[in-house]
């Protein structure tokens, strides 16, 4: 008899199921939404600003050459080199900056953690696909570039279930 | 880095006038005497006088007064039924339908979406039905993989046994009644022929298994032997109560006999385990012992790839729709139901009359309605244990399949049923 | 031919426990080996009489790559991401006994509202890798619904994890001095409506799972682990509290606040694999009570300690414990004064459940060995290390 009141139990909340929206989030179509404008560091106080951790930005005009983003990284994943590069900077004297290969970076964020210059922030883009290894390396000016992502969709709960929507 | 080769439209364009001439030359040289030299030999059928060609045929249709006497002969033969309506297109279309309706019922009781992509930009109403064309997308999949036959199997065995799982499924949607006047087969010990037919499956599992020469379709292989063999018994022993109270075996008489009430009502136990075992006969879950086990790989289909694994397939979701359809047949009242359908008409010709369609209609719903049933259960259940599987099968089922003919037999007694028709 | 053979059999003949000749007739070696549909990365040597285990042999090691000795050529905030790779499902749970250490190595005290959102980010770590647990057990017991659901519902959770430290699964938070970054302001507020829909959605899985009598049937007295033997054998975690020993950490030598919240230690007194598959579903009803006391009583403040660059202690030893979802992990650092540490000791929970695996295994029947061996709460990357 338990038996039986088991599985018509199961039953009843399988049926249930069948009335609760999708939770899917089909992605080309839907992308998500992050709050915050990715995760940055501030040096004077010595913590960081909640945001998504994808893809770097560097600005240009506060990187100094200084390495520490390369030095921090070289014990967790050896994915920033400095290159030189070819426009004359008055506060970069040594004409170096990062290159990252996000082919070893595992994007946790401690080179960020190590700027003291606010020259190197990372944003929501995660969408790096490429065809080659080399072109997963990022030279500083492609890192400069700011990314186009909109994402909109997030989680909204109501009494039919949670689901994704805008 | 991998070389693609480059499109080039010319020879896109070469290809295809290439296939047109070895069609055209095929077909003038070929196909074409062929025809005409059977048509030589065969006698021409004489209607109202005329001795009718092709020719005479394509045009007597476009005239509606001697077209739809013509259709209406075609749909009463027996190729038209075995082929088309009760028959083989019906029970595929039927399976086509089972498959999207599983994937996408299991996918919404599972909070996910299920087929999504195919089929979406085809038509303006394909949006909210997304990926109703999955099912085409697959088995051009299948068709284009290479069957691999493995080393040491038994080959003629290894390729027959799809091609005998087909037969019996087919087999046995020939025997369902859909409606008062159609069935393919109207013969009077219908319910045997139903079990003797069921009986082919067992055994071509093992053969299927044992000619895969390899251990993990072998001990899938002996599972299956083990479940299908052991749920025959309480099969068919929980259809016996209907026999009884129907007083013949033709699905056809059972039909008729379910007149004021239907047996569910009479025999519920009876359902309830005909509708288990046949669950374990189809290998679903729970019963997917032999199928699809963290320890075994797929079981005895392991070894089955391309094409065949798609016979494979396209036999279990036509055995489903025969077995849910056995379950309208024997206590859901068949094709019995209140009018809402009306005829189907050309030309003041009667294809199908008001009774019959309403008797479809019913009879499509009813099954669907137990298909969708089975496709919960499935959702809802983890896997059976092997011992408690055959501790239920031989215990439990075959005690209560007795307790309900036992029932059957004290109703018709006391008279509250009589022996129908 | 022959001498691939021969190779082959002085290969498999090193490999301890499978041999295939020499043996009782009648008594079958299996390997349930490191690639399987029914196993994770760890090969299982299974010796089958009929269709009882006769013996069971764990082999770990196949994932083994070297994870203490790494730590030696990093320093200390260069391990985080390093350390929190054998457990990426759990990463806030394994990385919480090594920022306590180190804490407790440099000497530094942690800021209050960093101490509030640790426990809440373990808390919502600790449902994580149960979920993750439960949808694979439901996977090995053919139940496939019951692996779409808790991927379903993780994701509230992962969605939260995400809000707060930046990325989906490798979280990399904790640092020794607190945590990376604040949480945003609409944080509270999406946790509360989350892990309460959270709750609502776990009751279902009591009518559908736990209440199923064909899940039942296959776990229920199967795998019965009595008291003394758990004791003696070592186990830990829920696998402990199923057998009815009432040892939890966050009650016996609170860390952090869990000293200042309010919830219940789980036991039940069956030891089987229902108990064990049980016990886990208990405990996240009083992980989200945990969750929802310190969203209300987290204070104001800052929430990391500015540490040099290259932090280093002074010639020390130092042992830590937590309780993570699997039970009790446990870091053993050794510092020279260097900024890199000397050794450091990870003691896993995983682990130190295979002796109870292979008594358990023992005797049972082959059909029970999935639910047995994924009761045990083993996983194998952190296992091997």
């Amino acid at each position: 008899m338990g038996s039986i009141s088991g599985m018509l139990r199961a039953l009843a909340s399988g049926s249930k199921h069948l009335a609760i929206r999708r939770f899917t989030l089909r992605y080309p179509e839907q992308k998500l939404k992050f709050v915050g404008d990715g995760y940055q560091f501030d040096p004077k106080e010595g913590v960081g600003i909640a945001g998504y951790r994808g893809r770097h930005i560097l600005y240009h005009d506060k990187c100094t050459g200084c390495q520490l983003c390369s030095i921090a990284c070289e014990g967790i994943a050896e994915a920033i080199t400095m290159v030189k590069i070819d426009k004359q900077y008055k506060q970069n004297k040594k004409g170096i900056m990062p290159q990252i290969d996000y082919g070893k970076c595992v994007f946790c964020g401690l080179c960020v953690d190590a700027c003291p210059f606010y020259a190197l922030f990372m944003t929501d883009d995660y969408e790096l696909a490429a065809y080659t290894k080399e072109h997963l390396i990022y030279t500083p000016d492609q890192l400069a570039v700011k990314p186009k992502y909109v994402g909109t969709y997030e989680i909204k709960i109501d009494e039919l279930g949670a689901y994704h929507d805008e | 880095m991998a070389t693609v080769s480059e499109f080039r439209f010319s020879e896109f364009v070469k290809s295809i006038l290439w296939l047109l001439f070895w069609v055209t030359l095929v077909v003038s040289l070929i196909v074409l005497p062929i025809i005409f030299i059977v048509l030589f030999y065969v006698p021409e059928p004489i209607i109202d006088g005329q001795r009718i060609n092709p020719y005479l045929l394509l045009t007597m249709l476009t005239n509606p007064q001697i077209g739809a006497p013509l259709i209406k002969a075609t749909m009463e033969t027996t190729f038209f039924k075995v082929v088309v309506l009760p028959g083989f297109t019906f029970a595929a279309l039927f399976a086509t339908v089972l498959i999207y309706a599983e994937r996408k019922i299991l996918a919404k009781m599972q909070l996910r979406v299920g087929p999504y992509h195919a089929g979406r930009e085809a038509f303006w109403w394909a949006n909210s039905l997304g990926g109703f064309l999955q099912l085409i997308a697959d088995l051009l999949k299948l068709l284009g993989k290479e069957i691999i036959v493995p080393k040491g199997a038994d080959k003629p065995i290894f390729l027959a046994a799809p091609v005998v799982l087909i037969i019996a499924s087919a087999g046995l949607v020939a025997l369902i009644p859909i409606a008062p006047n159609w069935v393919v087969a109207d013969i009077d010990v219908g319910l045997l022929a139903v079990f003797a037919l069921l009986g082919f499956f067992p055994l071509t599992a093992l053969l299927a298994s044992y000619a895969s020469n390899s251990k993990y379709p072998f001990i899938g292989g002996l599972r299956a032997l083990y479940q299908l063999i052991s749920y025959e018994i309480p099969l068919i022993l929980s259809v016996l109560g209907v026999v009884i109270l129907a007083g013949t075996l033709s699905l056809t008489g059972i039909v008729e006999a379910q007149n004021p009430y239907w047996f569910i009502v009479l025999l519920p136990i009876g359902a309830v385990i005909f509708f288990i075992t046949a669950l374990a006969e189809l290998e679903r879950i729970p019963f997917d012992l032999p199928e699809a086990e963290s320890e075994i790989v797929a079981g005895w289909l392991t070894e089955y790839s391309g094409m065949t694994y798609g016979l494979i397939q396209l036999a279990n979701y036509i055995k489903m729709y025969v077995l849910s359809a056995l379950f309208v047949t024997l206590f859901l009242g068949g094709w019995s139901g209140p009018q809402i359908a009306s005829s189907l008409e050309i030309f003041n010709v009667t294809l199908i009359t008001a009774e019959e369609a309403n008797g479809m209609t019913w009879f499509v719903i009813k099954t669907l309605g137990i298909a969708i049933l089975m496709i919960i259960i499935r959702g809802i259940n983890p896997r059976i244990k092997i011992d408690l599987l055959l501790k239920t099968a031989w215990g439990k089922l075959i005690a209560v399949a007795f307790i309900n003919v036992f029932i059957a037999v004290a109703l018709l007694y006391l008279g509250v049923v009589t022996v129908g028709a | 031919m022959q001498q691939e053979d021969k190779a082959l059999k002085d290969r498999v003949r090193e490999i301890p426990g499978l041999q295939m000749e020499g043996e009782d007739r009648g008594i079958l070696t299996l390997s349930v080996g490191p690639q399987h549909p029914g196993s994770g990365h760890f090969r299982l040597i299974i010796k089958v009489d009929g269709d009882i285990i006769a013996e069971a042999l764990p082999d770990p090691g196949y994932v083994h790559r070297g994870e203490e000795k790494m730590c030696e050529y990093r320093n200390y905030i260069q391990n985080i991401p390093h350390l929190e790779r054998p457990m990426i499902a759990d990463s806030c749970g394994i990385l919480y006994p090594y920022v306590l250490a180190v804490e407790e190595l440099l000497g530094i005290q942690v800021p209050e509202r960093a101490k509030y959102i640790r426990v809440i980010m373990a808390e919502i770590n600790r449902c994580i890798f149960e979920l993750y647990w439960l949808a694979i057990y439901g996977i090995f017991l053919g139940h496939s619904t019951m692996f779409m659901w808790p991927m379903a519902d993780r994701e509230l959770l992962i969605d939260l994890a995400e809000m707060a430290s930046g990325a989906r699964v490798t979280h990399a938070y904790f640092v020794p001095g607190g945590v990376r970054n604040d949480i945003p302001d609409i944080f509270v507020e999406k946790a509360t409506k989350h892990v309460k829909y959270f709750r609502s959605r776990l009751k279902e899985y009591e009518s559908i799972f736990y209440a199923n009598p064909l899940f039942q049937a296959r776990t229920v007295n199967v795998g019965v682990l009595r008291r003394e033997d758990a004791i003696n054998l070592g186990a830990t975690g829920p696998v402990l509290r199923a057998s009815g020993v009432e040892h939890d950490i966050r009650k016996a030598e609170p860390y952090d606040v869990y000293d200042e919240m309010d919830f219940k230690v789980i036991t039940m007194k069956e030891g089987d694999s229902y108990a064990r598959a049980y016990v886990p579903w208990l405990e996240m009803y009083e992980s989200v009570e945990i969750i929802l006391q310190a969203l209300e009583k987290i204070p104001n403040g800052p929430v990391r300690i500015k540490l040099g660059p290259n932090p280093k202690g002074g010639v020390a030893e130092v042992f830590k414990r937590v309780e993570a979802a699997r039970g009790e992990l446990a870091y053993y650092i050794v510092s020279d004064g260097n900024p890199k540490p000397y050794r450091v000791k990870l003691s896993v929970p995983s682990f130190r459940e295979l002796p109870v695996m292979a008594h358990l295994l023992k005797g049972a029947k082959l059909a029970d060995m999935p639910s047995i061996y994924w009761s045990m709460n083993y996983w194998p990357v952190e296992a091997d290390r």
